[in-house]
């Protein structure tokens, strides 16, 4: 079997959707940015590359047109690079890993960038045009449940107090301050240029927040519930992207590969506890491996709520030292279709920095689903 | 003709802010200047600091988003040489004379000669500003005293010295009236000018004959109100709201301008009480409270209020006063009355009256200036020589001579006349010298007061009149209770079309009430639903849905000019015309679902079409019918006209007046220009997004349910409207036509009739006024 290895990663800054420093960028040129400095940075040839492949969440408006390969265009990918978009809502982007390790694995193609996108400034959630069926709605009335009830409702039922919700957001927080301020970013972040302005800070940091403060705020979601805006991910405007080859391109061109992919899965779960859904998708991931969570030493868990990501540490008995190490999206943000490509080339570099063996990137995705992908040092 | 482009407001605080944001609200680009804070890193720091508190303030001093970025924030040390690029400079700094005085060098030396320059002084005389400066200065010198907030109040006193070049005045005059919408009121040179001289004065008096006649400030302001057609906050509210340690300022600074002889010094009486409560931070409105309060301690709202005889807080007493019942209507009545509230009414008008008239010549050139002054400034319904006429001029002077008060000369001389009087149709005042004049509106002004008094109605019935306002242009105008909208408007407007049609040019639909309209008639609504006449209800849907339809497509332009709030079946009255004038203080919406029902007069269908239309929104059958839906179930009212274009309830091109005097004027010539070659809109098509959409919004409308942001009966209520805007059973690749929409709206509506939610919201608004949140 070919060996396929993640051997590069950069992102753009995450900023606050509406008010932060890319509101007014298009998320086609964040993104085209980002790919073209992956490039510059892992000093792969381009002629190379077999495909782009964007996971983006809300397809649509500037996002739409097949995003992926207007970004490829945009970045000056050469014409024969082909371009594509996927949709699997938050879990997008991994997504894009997975059908770029899949292709390798099938002799489609030996080097691939998976990326991902989402302006959640400039294409609503839901779009522009929410169309949901109302037939479906009768047969399956949590098929289009908000996130936020979705949060509550894994909260209520896993028993995740909030206080322990608020002191997760703290932690998160903290962990993401302290990386920022040990320049623990500088090799991830690409500076996105617009207008003669450049932003090359993350914008959603909030490092001041105490569980005191936290306490202060008013459910979010429902009068009576315990999720607060302090306890879930900001909407957020940005990009990622890695770059996915077989390990023998990899060491024929003089590339540094960060991990290799050991496994990935895919899970379903009830659409009203969607943030259940890594649990499913992880245990399914380290089966394939024969891995047991004992043994890895990285977990990249995205935090689209505390609540959620609470329940799933706990069912999946993740130790808090190898848990989101330099934070997590409650302080860093959930661009939704660029998460996924974050978490797994985080966790690659991770993986480098803090010298363990496995690594473990797992999402929640709306609608009731998981996705994981499980990640071995070289 | 613009004379002023750009201008500048030196001096940033309460007043200089607000004249800034009313010159930006004006569309003119405004710079504001302030000293450099002492120890501050931002060197505009005061500026900045007073354009972030107004975008928080409510009343709003902006009228939009936009208006704010006109106002560039800077300090007088840096940047007062850009004083050379504006053409009318105000100085609003502290009420110092030194002060201003060396302001008013450094300005002169970088001006540009013949930029007018203006004080907003309150109390310093002209002559005294100009003292020692150049000829040059004092030529382009003149007080415009604006009134707090600037925006809201529609007094400017200007002041020009002998000095002053007439050409600068009248460019100011012509500014002010156009563009800030501002009526201009001359005054002499005199302390106080005209409405505080008056204003202060009476407000003094109000405070030591309640004292002295053991009245609660509560029964004093219900006396002083609404009998006299003064604003409910009579005098203690009044000075709550301007400030209680404002007061001292002022009446000392009137006390040492005003001769001995001055009726003033009687009344300015020190009140231990006010000084204490001063001292104790009971400053007004602004501050913890003044007479009265709200006592939020124990977490808890308890209106309070001064007892002025021990002076503590006690709980508010009730303030409809039987006694006082009828009063409006006979306050000679009230007057004569030997009870306590008739000896306090007496006391505080008759004195004010006498002493209004003793301000002729020496403040004001004509008794009008006073009246409108007092009107504009402090928003008497009557200014006191319309009182007195009222009253009759003999029977107060008689009741003064009795009462062994002053009797002015100006009071004696008219004393078997009236103040004002009409000849030929025409309103007279009467002069100092005892001759009648002419009261002459500024050129274009046209008022329909005026017409109305030299012309019979071409149509009328019990809640509407049509007026013939020349020119072939018909203005029809509503006459019920608010302004409110009933069957009887609705067939007059019918009848309206077909006369326009047969003789006349164009129809403006216009009125000088408080509000353009309130909107449909809920009393009439709910006797209909008590009987359960649900034919009745559904008869005037259908006939108000085809007379606002024929509006819309008649042959000739319909032209709206509303002011003040234009709601419900108001609001859709607008919405069919081709065009609107608005006044700059309009406050336009859909406030149907606040009564638990849904726009059915087209309401729904008109801002779907423009919506749709504006190409400002994504494709698809969502972005337009989610924006309505976002509009009409929130209930949102414009807070002005320029925010009404921002909802979409004006058009970009519907015209705005800053000026009220000038509304009709501008919306009949708009009218005329419409009549030019009109053509008549084509009806609209619709592509909605059906049972799905339905779905999405229904969604929506849970969330909010579950974080308790509406109520059960909003959810009945945002269903309906959901079900109207998404085309009910339409499929996305149907055309919806305008009528299907109707068909929709009244469907709707009349569901939610038969609902209880509903009639217990339109019960409650009737009873309290406000809505009910069920």
């Amino acid at each position: 079997m070919i060996n396929v290895v993640i051997a590069g990663y950069v992102r753009s800054p995450f900023t606050l959707a509406n008010k932060g420093a890319l509101a007014r960028v298009r998320p086609d040129d964040i993104a085209a940015q980002v790919v073209a400095a992956l490039i510059e940075r892992t000093r792969v040839n381009p002629q190379d590359l077999e495909d782009l492949i964007v996971g983006c969440a809300f397809p649509e408006g500037e996002q739409g047109f097949n995003v992926g390969r207007m970004i490829g265009l945009l970045a000056g990918l050469p014409q024969s690079v082909g371009g594509m978009t996927v949709n699997r809502f938050c879990g997008s982007s991994m997504q894009s890993v997975h059908i770029a390790a899949g292709q390798i694995q099938l002799g489609a193609g030996e080097v691939f960038i998976a990326a991902g996108v989402e302006s959640m400034t400039r294409v609503p959630m839901m779009g522009f045009n929410p169309l949901p069926n109302p037939a479906l709605h009768a047969m399956v009335p949590a098929a289009y449940l908000g996130m936020g009830d979705t949060a509550e409702n894994v909260a209520a039922k896993w028993h995740i107090s909030r206080t322990d919700q608020e002191a997760f957001a703290v932690r998160s927080q903290q962990h993401a301050a302290a990386a920022a301020q040990g320049g623990r970013f500088a090799d991830e972040i690409v500076d996105i240029k617009h207008q003669g302005v450049v932003t090359d800070q993350d914008g959603c940091l909030r490092p001041d927040t105490t569980a005191a403060g936290l306490a202060q705020l008013k459910p979010a979601f429902d009068k009576e519930g315990t999720v607060t805006a302090g306890t879930s991910s900001p909407l957020t405007d940005g990009a990622s992207a890695v770059l996915v080859c077989s390990e023998e391109y990899a060491r024929r061109n003089g590339l540094t590969p960060l991990a290799r992919i050991r496994s990935v899965a895919v899970a379903g779960c009830a659409p009203e506890i969607m943030g259940i859904g890594p649990v499913a998708a992880s245990t399914k991931a380290l089966k394939r491996a024969g891995i047991k969570m004992a043994d890895v030493d990285v977990v990249e868990l995205n935090e689209a709520f505390a609540s959620q990501a609470l329940a799933c540490a706990r069912d999946l008995g993740i130790r808090d030292e190898v848990l989101n190490i330099d934070g997590g999206a409650i302080a860093l943000g959930h661009p939704l279709g660029a998460t996924g490509a974050r978490i797994v080339g985080k966790a690659a570099s991770l993986l480098k920095r803090v010298g363990g063996r496995y690594a473990l990137a797992t999402q929640c995705i709306g609608g009731g689903q998981g996705i994981a992908t499980l990640l071995e040092r070289i | 003709m613009q004379s002023i482009r750009t201008a500048a407001v030196i001096g940033a605080g309460v007043m200089g802010a607000g004249i800034a944001a009313q010159f930006a609200n004006a569309g003119i680009p405004v710079l504001l200047l302030d000293i450099v804070p002492a120890g501050s890193k931002d060197r505009n720091g005061l500026a900045t600091a007073a354009i972030a508190k107004m975008l928080k303030t409510e009343p709003a001093p902006f009228m939009s988003a936009r208006a704010a970025k006109l106002v560039t924030p800077g300090n007088i040390e840096d940047h007062l040489t850009r004083l050379a690029e504006c053409d009318w400079i105000i100085e609003a700094v502290v009420e110092r004379l030194d002060v201003k005085q060396s302001l008013y060098r450094k300005i002169d030396a970088v001006r540009r000669p013949g930029t007018a320059i203006s004080s907003n002084t309150s109390t310093i005389p002209l002559q005294q500003l100009t003292q020692g400066l150049s000829d040059a200065f004092a030529r382009d010198f003149l007080i415009t005293h604006f009134f707090n907030p600037p925006r809201y109040m529609r007094l400017l006193e200007i002041v020009a010295g002998a000095t002053t070049d007439p050409k600068i005045t009248e460019s100011i005059v012509d500014f002010a009236d156009r563009a800030l919408g501002k009526s201009i009121v001359r005054c002499k040179d005199s302390p106080g000018f005209i409405a505080n001289r008056l204003g202060v004065y009476w407000l003094q008096v109000g405070v030591i004959e309640a004292l002295d006649a053991g009245l609660t400030i509560e029964e004093a302001d219900a006396v002083i109100g609404k009998p006299m057609g003064i604003p409910k906050t009579g005098v203690f509210g009044l000075i709550d709201l301007v400030g209680l340690d404002l007061m001292p300022h002022i009446n000392a600074s009137l006390a040492r301008a005003l001769p001995a002889t001055d009726a003033f010094h009687e009344a300015n009486r020190e009140l231990p009480l006010i000084t204490k409560m001063i001292a104790d931070g009971y400053t007004g409105r602004k501050g913890k409270g003044g007479f009265y309060r709200l006592n939020r301690t124990g977490g808890g709202k308890v209106k309070e209020s001064i007892d002025l005889a021990s002076g503590s807080y006690r709980p508010e007493h009730p303030r409809d006063l039987p006694e006082l019942k009828g009063a409006a209507k006979d306050l000679r009545g009230l007057l004569s009355s030997d009870g306590k509230y008739g000896r306090y009414a007496w006391r505080v008008l008759g004195q004010t009256l006498a002493y209004a008239a003793g301000l002729v010549p020496e403040a004001a050139d004509d008794i009008s200036a006073i009246d409108e002054a007092m009107r504009l400034g402090y928003n008497w319904q009557w200014g006191p020589f319309e009182l007195i006429d009222k009253l009759g001029a003999a029977w107060v002077s008689d009741k003064l001579a009795k009462d062994g008060m002053r009797v002015p000369a100006l009071l004696r001389a008219a004393r078997d006349k009236t103040f004002y009087r009409h000849l030929d149709g025409r309103r007279q005042f009467l002069g100092a010298d005892g001759e009648y004049r002419d009261l002459v509106r500024p050129t274009g002004v046209l008022m329909l007061e005026d017409i109305k008094r030299v012309s019979k109605p071409v149509l009328k019935n019990a809640s509407a009149s049509v007026w013939d306002i020349g020119d072939r242009v018909l203005c029809f105008e509503f006459t019920s209770k608010s302004n409110s909208l009933d069957g009887e408007i609705i067939a007059l407007l019918g009848q309206t079309i077909a006369v326009v049609k047969e003789k006349y040019a164009a129809l403006v639909i216009y009125n000088e009430g408080a509000n353009f309209s309130v909107g449909a008639n809920l009393g009439l609504a709910i006797f209909a639903a008590n009987i359960a006449a649900w034919s009745e209800i559904d008869k005037l849907l259908s006939a108000g849905q085809q007379t606002y339809s024929a509006l819309k497509y008649a042959p000739f332009p319909v032209v709206s000019a509303p002011a003040g709030m234009a709601l419900g079946g108001g609001c859709e009255i607008l919405l069919h015309s081709d065009a609107v004038q608005a006044h700059a203080e309009s406050y336009i919406g859909l406030v149907e679902c606040g009564v638990g029902v849904v726009p059915a007069w087209g309401g729904c269908k008109e801002m779907l079409a423009r919506w749709s239309a504006g190409g400002l929104l994504p494709n698809g059958p969502m972005p337009a019918a989610s924006k309505v839906f976002e509009t009409v179930s929130t209930a949102t009212v414009s807070k002005s006209a320029a925010n009404a274009k921002e909802l979409s309830f004006l058009r970009p091109a519907d015209g705005i007046t800053m000026n009220r005097y000038r509304l009709l004027g501008d919306a009949k010539a708009l009218a005329l220009k419409l009549a030019q070659n009109y053509v008549a809109p084509k009806p609209a098509e619709f592509k909605l997004p059906g049972a799905a959409g339905k779905l999405a919004f229904s969604m929506a409308v849970d969330s909010y349910h579950q974080r308790g942001l509406a109520t059960d009966h909003d959810r009945v209520v945002a269903d309906e409207l959901a079900g109207v805007l998404c085309g009910g059973p339409a499929d996305l690749v149907d055309v919806v036509t305008e009528q299907q929409l109707l068909n929709l709206e009244r469907g709707a509506f009349m569901r939610l009739m038969k609902t209880e939610g509903t009639l217990a919201r339109i019960e409650h608004m009737l009873v309290t006024g406000k809505p009910l949140r069920n």
